[in-house]
């Protein structure tokens, strides 16, 4: 009866391929296509936000920290409610991580604050006894690269079509427009910030490192 | 070890590989019996494979029906046997901690002071070191100082300073309104619970706070219960936006026995009897 197909090995092997995809395709094809939307009400990075995750990827924060908090009550009583899939939709590349040597981070914008993390990125074992992270007291001086966050925000609202400028949605404009956008959700900041140089790095039109480190901090949640 | 058996899922896969156990151990015994007794026989099929032949055999009744069952079984299946909102891991989440929630509750529903300190130092620990301290004591002024919270000298620090951002309507409660002998009578009064005779000077207070205390509704903060848990519960649920830096909002994050219990950890700090 199947002499015609179990004389072309090849063939068979095709269908058989086929056959077991089609299972695959159908299963993972429509739960994908449905997690991936952003989630209703999540908004592409603003730009001091977006350098803020430079920071954060270059000094390889997430070597670290994770960002995926999983749905088990012990991480959930610690870390907030757990993640899923529509956050991520405007994190290129995700910084989910895979090792956690500092605790998760991924709602850290709803437990700690402003005045927090200027004195924890400052002197960690100041506010955590006992913590063994580093200080990163260079972000107070360096400036954060806005050219480089803004390239990639234009890029990503070009190619991948992310929502920047659409009604109700993030606002990117042009280069300058972007740029005094920055600078003027960087002042707001810095008014919560104690360290005298980063206030007056501000006022003089720079935006260091820490700035939009919290900046991007405090957007995650 | 009993738990386990109470799994509908371990029960079904004990009682599968017994089935696949009893089949396994007869089939064999079938075969290795026919091994030993039988001689081949039949028609050939046509196609002959370097001299290897086929004989051209029915499908095994038993072996025919199983599939059509299982395609039955599969159409079934597919169509309305899926358990597709029978399970899911959040789901299993979801059921995890409701039932733990119902037990924490039950369990600790009228826990004496004594425990509730406990639970609020574990909380504290976790949830309000990271900027009050270990200690409580604000880590030299990175946060409010604890240790004197729900005392007179508590009181004093807040007349001193003023208070700023719990969002009550009312807005947030100038520095220096009284001082000196005035603010210390007003103190004293605050911290012992707005017992005993009213002094003239709390009419400053009154404004917002209303002749009893009680905030007016809602307007401004209840400072008759400062110095109780409650006061701290509110605080927990309002997070605060202060002179010193930003507090968040707990209300959600905490439970209102866990609310409680940090009220009475740090209550705990200031009086020590």
């Amino acid at each position: 009866m199947f002499h015609w197909l179990e004389q072309r090995p090849f063939l068979f092997s095709v269908g058989v391929f086929l056959v077991i995809a089609f299972a695959g395709l159908i299963e993972i094809v429509p739960d994908f296509a449905q997690a991936s939307r952003p989630i209703a009400g999540k908004q592409p990075y603003t730009l001091l936000q977006l350098a803020g995750r430079h920071v954060y990827i270059k000094d390889s924060c997430n070597a670290c920290h994770s960002q995926l908090i999983r749905p088990f009550k012990s991480e959930t009583d610690r870390y907030g409610p757990y993640s899923v899939s529509g956050e991520y939709a405007y994190d290129r590349p995700f910084l989910w991580g895979s090792k956690r040597t500092g605790p998760d981070l991924h709602r850290v914008g709803e437990y700690r604050t402003t005045d927090w993390h200027e004195n924890h990125m400052w002197e960690p074992t100041s506010v955590v006894p006992g913590s063994i992270m580093p200080s990163y007291k260079h972000m107070f001086t360096q400036n954060a690269d806005l050219e480089t966050a803004y390239a990639e925000a234009l890029t990503v609202k070009k190619v991948f079509n992310v929502p920047y400028d659409k009604p109700g949605f993030t606002k990117l404009g042009s280069w300058e427009e972007a740029k005094k956008q920055a600078l003027e959700d960087a002042k707001k900041i810095a008014a919560e910030m104690k360290n005298q140089d980063v206030k007056d790095a501000v006022a003089r039109g720079e935006i260091p490192e820490i700035v939009a480190l919290i900046a991007y901090m405090n957007s995650l949640h | 070890m009993n738990n386990m058996f109470q799994d509908n899922i371990n029960q079904l896969s004990l009682l599968a590989a017994a089935i696949i156990l009893a089949l396994t151990v007869w089939v064999a015994g079938k075969y290795i019996k026919q091994m030993k007794t039988d001689r081949s026989t039949g028609e050939l099929a046509d196609e002959n494979w370097d001299g290897i032949g086929e004989y051209k055999n029915e499908l095994p009744a038993g072996w025919a029906y199983t599939f059509l069952g299982t395609m039955i079984w599969a159409i079934w299946y597919w169509t309305t046997g899926y358990p597709v909102n029978a399970y899911s891991q959040i789901g299993e989440y979801n059921e995890e901690v409701a039932a733990h929630t119902k037990q924490f509750e039950s369990k600790w529903a009228n826990a004496d002071k004594e425990t509730l300190q406990a639970m609020g130092e574990g909380v504290y620990l976790v949830q309000c070191a990271p900027c009050h301290g270990i200690a409580g004591d604000g880590m030299g002024g990175k946060a409010a100082d604890l240790s004197v919270w729900g005392s007179k000298a508590g009181v004093l620090d807040t007349i001193k300073n003023g208070s700023k951002g719990l969002g009550f309507p009312m807005g947030d409660m100038p520095a220096g309104l009284l001082s000196g002998d005035a603010a210390e009578k007003v103190a004293e009064y605050v911290a012992n619970g707005m017992k005993g005779d009213q002094p003239a000077e709390f009419a400053t207070c009154a404004g917002c706070h209303g002749a009893d205390g009680k905030g007016m509704n809602g307007m401004a903060p209840d400072i008759s219960t400062y110095g109780t848990p409650e006061f701290v519960k509110m605080v927990l649920e309002h997070g605060k936006k202060g002179f010193i830096g930003t507090m968040v909002s707990f209300k959600g994050r905490l439970t209102p026995i866990q609310e409680k219990a940090v009220g009475t950890y740090i209550l705990s700090l200031s009086h020590n009897d």
